[in-house]
């Protein structure tokens, strides 16, 4: 089954009377179950892409349908609840809250999702401890290695038991043994039958996926299984 | 989003920057304690004129007095018999809205104690009527009753002025049965009236001062307090000519006529009844005005409105300032929170989401103001009160409370709105990336 569907997509951002092209023209099919990686030189469009298949933003022409929701014209409240329901992130920069602990942090999308107190707790309990966090509930995030956040924003993607998670560059900011652990689970949860989708700028990261998509000038160069 | 996790949030929020907060809610603060005060404040003025207003016999008094006859109709004055028993007689029994009707005589006599303390003042006829129309209380003994003025007994009834002169310190109960003599003719004391004085007198009286002239040098209690009331037939017979027999009624010219409406619904209707009453008894010549309290009531109900409404403007502009407070804090603290309002778009959360927060943030701080302001009110009461403990006591009321902290929690929400929807229109993707 299609989860992601793009057909003949462009986003152009206008800067003064500069036309910029992030993307042009792509078609773009992702399954249910697959572990795709998208990579590309900065500047390429990989993150406008990436932004589009988050639904943090509609397409400037062209159809797209993520999860049998066609965005295509999508408003911010419609693409938010995509979000929420279908869709989980990671961030390279993690994007934990500082003032909220580990749990609180999990819990943030069921949040928005009107979850009673009780199962938010549970379930995000739950996600944390399949990850190893189990000792680390009640922390900030100031108080977890890089390796612990980067795990915690990981729970907080899977929380609301996403059909599709993606991640955007989610070793750039850890040390090459921790980047390991994280592609690990990646790894583990494409194995359990979660779709992944991954940015990076990482040739050698991109091989732990079974699909890379290679972009350039925001179009697709070259799609390659490694 | 739930509305208790929205709360959530935003009190924690608040928590999290406790000085700042308290900051943002100083404004709102202050309004709410000015704006309470200034209720309770005028509250007090309030009922102490109300207290005043009912003193002096309140709305439902009304006192029939002489007036200077117009010249087409001089002619004619002499028709007329003036302000007489009869005009008391006809009114209680055809002005049916009237309730009470007080015919006074009225003698400039010498009154003494039997231990030679004496004064010089009016002492004055009346029929029981008076105490009801003047609204005299009794401090001891009893009133002048219809047997008092059937059998013209020798009884008196004396205020606190005369009480105080002619026989200082003696409890008023045992005044009750003393002797009296009126020009020289003993009475008995059958009651004497309590102090009557205003608020600010008495607050004086209770805090063991003098009460010091007032300032504006006019009592409005002193006739009261300067009663020296007998039985009307007891005058009649005593003090003046008393050759007349009481019978012709038309003969007894009265020094006062007043009498007391029975139902303000019917003010105007009562008044019209009187007008017509009297114009028989005095053949059609207008000689008598009805001289009732309206407009001076209304003259001192009008200064309340205006105290009120100065104080309460002033009130509701610090509020208003206090709410602009909020709505800078809010903003200062959205673009601080910026990436952290990315990270809940990011997760699912909807413009209307973050709405819904920055509102419930910017009027939990503003309530919470609010009921700091009641206590600060407490405090600015208590100081009011220490400041000016002789004017009128401070009333905090309920609906007061209620008024004022409403206000606040307007003000707060106003002044969250253009706060709001700034954070709410965020762009996920920039907010995440702002530094």
């Amino acid at each position: 089954m299609a989860l992601v569907e793009l057909e003949a997509v462009s986003k152009v951002y206008r800067i003064g009377d500069q036309e910029i092209r992030a993307l042009d023209h792509i078609d773009l099919q992702i399954d249910s179950g697959e572990f795709v990686a998208i990579i590309g030189p900065s500047g390429s469009g990989k993150s406008t892409l990436m932004h589009l298949l988050g639904c943090l933003d509609a397409p400037t022409t062209g159809r797209m349908n993520i999860c049998g929701n066609d965005l295509s014209q999508a408003s911010q409240d419609r693409l938010a609840g995509v979000r929420n329901r279908e869709i989980g992130f990671v961030f390279q920069a993690f994007n934990l809250l500082a003032k909220l602990n580990v749990v609180a942090n999990i819990e943030l999308p069921l949040v928005y999702s009107s979850i009673p107190g009780a199962e938010r707790r549970a379930r995000a309990e739950k996600v944390a401890t399949e990850l190893g966090l189990g000792t680390r509930l009640s922390n900030r995030p100031a108080q977890l290695s890089g390796g612990q956040c980067q795990r915690v924003a990981i729970a907080r993607a899977l929380v609301n038991n996403p059909q599709i998670v993606f991640a955007d560059e989610p070793t750039g900011n850890l040390d090459s043994a921790t980047g390991e652990m994280v592609l690990k689970i990646f790894k583990d949860l494409n194995a359990a039958g979660k779709t992944i989708v991954l940015v990076t700028h990482d040739p050698d990261i991109a091989a732990v996926s079974k699909r890379v998509i290679e972009i350039r000038d925001g179009r697709i160069k070259r799609e390659y299984n490694p | 989003m739930s509305f208790f996790v929205a709360l959530q949030i935003g009190l924690r929020e608040i928590a999290a920057h406790k000085f700042r907060s308290f900051l943002s809610m100083l404004g709102i603060v202050l309004g709410v304690s000015s704006l309470i005060a200034t209720l309770a404040l005028t509250t007090g003025i309030e009922i102490g004129t109300r207290q005043f207003m009912q003193q002096v016999g309140g709305l439902e008094y009304v006192n029939i007095v002489n007036k200077e006859i117009s010249n087409q109709m001089f002619d004619f004055w002499n028709l007329s018999p003036g302000r007489t028993l009869r005009d008391a007689e006809i009114l209680k029994s055809s002005a049916t809205l009237v309730s009470h009707v007080s015919p006074e005589l009225a003698f400039g006599a010498v009154i003494a104690s039997p231990d030679g303390k004496s004064d010089r003042k009016q002492i004055r006829g009346v029929y029981p009527d008076h105490f009801v129309v003047a609204r005299h209380e009794l401090a001891a003994g009893r009133w002048l009753t219809d047997l008092d003025v059937e059998r013209a007994t020798r009884a008196v009834v004396i205020g606190n002025t005369i009480a105080e002169t002619l026989f200082p310190g003696v409890p008023r109960e045992k005044l009750v049965g003393r002797q009296l003599l009126l020009n020289g003719s003993p009475f008995e004391i059958v009651g004497v009236l309590p102090i009557y004085e205003r608020e600010e007198d008495r607050l004086r009286r209770m805090r063991g001062e003098k009460p010091s002239r007032n300032r504006r040098g006019w009592d409005p209690f002193r006739g009261k307090n300067e009663s020296v009331l007998i039985p009307f037939s007891t005058m009649f017979y005593e003090f003046r000519s008393g050759a007349f027999p009481m019978d012709s009624k038309e003969s007894v010219r009265l020094e006062s006529l007043t009498l007391r409406i029975g139902d303000l619904a019917q003010f105007r209707n009562a008044l019209d009844q009187v007008r017509s009453a009297l114009f028989v008894t005095h053949r059609g010549v207008d000689d008598f005005d009805l001289d009732t309290r309206e407009e001076w009531f209304d003259r001192m109900e009008s200064s309340v409105r205006a105290t009120r409404l100065s104080g309460g403007l002033i009130a509701t502009i610090s509020l208003l300032v206090g709410g602009i407070g909020i709505m800078n804090i809010m903003l200062a603290s959205i673009s601080e929170r910026v990436r952290e309002i990315g990270i809940r778009l990011a997760v699912g959360a909807r413009g209307r989401d973050i709405f819904t927060q920055i509102m419930i943030e910017s009027v939990s701080i503003a309530f919470i103001g609010a009921v700091i302001g009641i206590v600060a009110a407490l405090g600015l009461i208590e100081l009011l009160k220490a400041l000016a403990p002789n004017e009128n006591t401070p009333v905090m009321t309920f609906g007061g409370i209620l008024f004022s902290v409403s206000f606040a929690v307007l003000a707060g929400f106003l002044s969250g709105i253009y706060p709001a929807i700034r954070a709410s229109r965020l762009n996920p993707i920039s907010a995440l990336r702002y530094e």
